[in-house]
């Protein structure tokens, strides 16, 4: 009998604690608001003030939540930045970063929970995707001693929907050209001389490509969606247009496009450019005279030993363009003031200058080898002694910024993550002409641009 | 309290209390999910959920328009009958040969399970690295000895035969170590008989082994299936279902209408309710078959 009812207790015991377990949240900033008390004056009617609102009193310690998807060797250095913040910080600010390769999942099922952190670090398109959960930080520059013309304004407008400031840059990638100096030398040709041209480019693949040692001249990836994004921009200009207030999708019809498909195909079947998904790998192992891609190229590259440049993507018919993705930090719909104020704080010392002349925004840029968003940090000595980070920052500033698509057409995702890849692997793998590849990639894309 | 103690003191109500615990969580985890899953796939709902439109059976009569989405049914079929029976019976095969707890024996199960305990991301990444096409260790191995460069991940036709044996090497030890289980489990004596009237190896396993272990095979059958038919991580992982969409299996797409690009939560609902029916109606069947046969 007193067993039994020993075990009841813990059957109990098992199952209350599963449901505690369950919905446990953490305590954080959360933790000191007032909803209870509001509820109290308001007669027991339930708040209707926004969510997060808190009485946490100025001076008072103050903890906030901070997410991102940097799981890298990058995320190490984040990592310690934000542990520097929360050790040097007088202000009682606490920041707890949560770094999750499943960000994305995890951010769009808090939202939905009605919860979320203080603060997220994201690509400025997550404004389309999350725009509901995002405050407004334009104030940003008043409430803190950040200079609004130190930022580079195309940058900022990348960050923004007409007056509303949604991100604050954190890191600029572009996309960038990169060149095997030895294959250059060991093909006849000047290892600092690149193409400058499209042209250029196919004629150097074919004298770069020695089959016999597995070497390709052009390394074009038809699996990087991104990589052949900005290349057929350069050829086409832009995927969606703002045609007159509505959404125009221009794959038909495209000669840009249409050029750039047919010399990516003669590259393949030339034996100039592999039909291969990891073309980054091959890069690092030496194996591909040119490439295009992201600053991450080169830690790759450095690492293998290597010896490479690195020049800014031949242009073609479309003319001058700087195109990026501007990532940032944006604060959510669950910050209350006082842990927006917070996250400005963090957001500040980032961008400022310490005694010697450094800031975390300035190490960011020279650890990792993304251009700076401010102009202060590029006119750092430091920064200016990097031949990487002054290539990268060879791109027209007045040059449209806009990648793939209008900076601010919502379906941005839509086009690089479904029509690109379709349309590029029926023309790699022999599916589909060019022609009839760009009539579906115009298809799909108005059936996307029809939704917004 | 005297009262509900005694109440629940009875072993036929006192079963409830034990059970109540691993009922709770497959209600949380699995049945609210999959209730969840049929509810949104009636709905057109973006991936924070903040806005929900009825569209009835809208999602389901796009699905089975959605060419990627009928090709995704075709490589999942055609991945689960290459992987399936090579894993059933492979696996029974390699059994047979280390029923005996010696070391050799002990060492070899050992190996053959070590990929089930390695994460499919390192498994994924390790076969991607040595297949490569250009800098891959089997290739350069077999372009040594004359056969040429084999592109094998990235060869309409080919890969999908790739990746189902890294996904039959990654799995197929813990089938094995199953059969092995099943197979100590039969009695000596009958083999013992069946020597004693003249059997060798090969007619004992099959009037033996085979007989005595079929709840195993079943069992090991079933799970396969059900496993194949929702085949992602070695796919995401090796192919993220390229080249040009031969490898990208019906959860791999489910996966990419949910979570990225286009995000449509109804739509990935309504392709994984019809996942989960031909799921159902294929374990059934092989239920019944399974009944039957008993």
């Amino acid at each position: 009998m007193k067993k039994r009812a020993v075990s009841i207790l813990l059957t109990t015991a098992m199952t209350i604690s599963l449901f505690t377990g369950c919905g446990g949240t953490e305590k954080t900033a959360d933790a000191s608001r007032a909803e209870g008390e509001a509820a109290a004056q308001n007669g027991g009617a339930k708040e209707t003030q926004p969510e997060g609102e808190n009485q946490t009193a100025p001076g008072d310690p103050v903890k906030i939540t901070f997410w991102n998807s940097f799981t890298g060797a990058d995320g190490d250095m984040l990592t310690d930045l934000v542990n520097r913040y929360n050790t040097e910080n007088t202000d009682g600010i606490t920041v707890e970063m949560d770094i999750s390769p499943d960000f994305d999942s995890q951010l769009s099922t808090a939202f939905a929970a009605g919860t979320g952190p203080t603060m997220i670090l994201s690509p400025s398109a997550y404004r389309f995707t999350y725009g509901d959960y995002l405050q407004n930080i334009s104030d940003v520059f008043e409430k803190t001693s950040l200079d609004k013309a130190d930022f580079i304004q195309s940058y900022l407008d990348y960050c923004s929907e007409g007056d509303n400031l949604y991100f604050v840059p954190f890191q600029v990638v572009g996309y960038y050209m990169y060149w095997n100096k030895d294959l250059f030398t060991a093909a006849g040709l000047d290892p600092e001389a690149p193409p400058s041209t499209w042209d250029e480019w196919a004629d150097y693949a074919q004298k770069l490509t020695d089959e016999s040692k597995n070497v390709y001249g052009s390394g074009i990836s038809y699996d990087y969606a991104y990589q052949i994004a900005h290349i057929m921009q350069r050829f086409g200009g832009l995927a969606v247009t703002d045609e007159n207030g509505s959404w125009k999708a221009n794959f038909e019809d495209n000669d840009g496009y249409a050029e750039f498909l047919n010399m990516y195909q003669t590259l393949v079947q030339n034996g100039d450019n592999p039909l291969e998904a990891d073309t980054d790998s091959m890069a690092s192992a030496g194996q591909i005279g040119m490439t295009v891609g992201g600053p991450w190229v080169t830690a790759g590259l450095d690492t293998a030993g290597v010896n490479y440049g690195i020049g800014l993507i031949p242009l073609g018919d479309a003319g001058d363009m700087n195109s990026v993705e501007v990532l940032g930090f944006s604060v959510t719909t669950a910050a209350s003031d006082v842990e927006k104020e917070a996250a400005y704080k963090f957001i500040q010392w980032w961008n400022t200058e310490n005694a010697e002349g450094s800031s975390p925004a300035l190490e960011w840029s020279l650890a990792n080898g993304f251009p700076a968003y401010t102009y202060s940090v590029q006119e750092k000595d430091a920064y200016k002694a990097s031949a990487k980070l002054s290539a990268m920052s060879a791109a027209n500033p007045d040059a449209p910024t806009d990648f793939i698509v209008d900076s601010s057409f919502p379906g941005i995702n839509a086009v690089i993550g479904d029509v690109i890849p379709e349309m590029i692997n029926s023309v790699a793998f022999g599916s589909s002409s060019v022609e009839d590849a760009l009539t579906k990639a115009q298809a799909a894309a108005d059936k996307i641009t029809a939704d917004y | 309290m005297k009262a509900i103690i005694k109440y629940w003191n009875k072993p036929s109500r006192c079963a409830y209390l034990f059970l109540a615990p691993s009922v709770i969580l497959l209600m949380l985890f699995s049945v609210l999910p999959l209730a969840a899953a049929f509810g949104l796939s009636l709905f057109e709902v973006p991936i924070t959920m903040n806005t929900v439109s009825f569209v009835g059976l809208e999602n389901f009569t796009e699905a089975f328009h959605d060419e990627r989405f009928l090709n995704s049914l075709k490589v999942t079929a055609l991945f689960t009958l290459m992987e399936v029976p090579l894993q059933v019976f492979g696996a029974l095969v390699v059994a047979s040969f280390l029923t005996k707890n010696n070391f050799r024996n002990k060492l070899l199960r050992a190996v053959y399970f070590l990929p089930v305990i390695c994460s499919a991301t390192a498994v994924g990444i390790m076969w991607k690295m040595i297949l490569h096409s250009n800098i891959g260790f089997i290739t350069a191995v077999l372009q040594t000895i004359g056969l040429g460069r084999i592109n094998f991940l990235n060869t309409p036709g080919l890969t999908i035969f790739v990746v189902s044996f890294i996904s039959l090497w990654r799995s197929f030890g813990i089938s094995a170590i199953i059969y092995v289980t099943a197979i100590q489990q039969v009695s000596a004596s009958l083999y013992e008989a069946a020597e004693m009237d003249g059997a060798g190896k090969v007619r004992q396993f099959f009037h033996i082994t085979a007989p005595s272990i079929r709840p195993t095979f079943w069992y090991i059958l079933m799970t396969r299936f059900a496993g194949a038919l929702q085949i992602f991580d070695i796919i995401y992982i090796t192919t993220n279902g390229g080249p040009n969409y031969t490898t990208e299996s019906t959860v791999t797409y489910i996966y990419s209408r949910a979570f990225s690009s286009a995000s449509s939560m109804g739509y990935a609902s309504a392709m994984s309710v019809i996942l989960f029916v031909i799921i159902m109606a294929v374990t059934v069947l092989m239920y019944r078959k399974m009944n039957k046969e008993d």
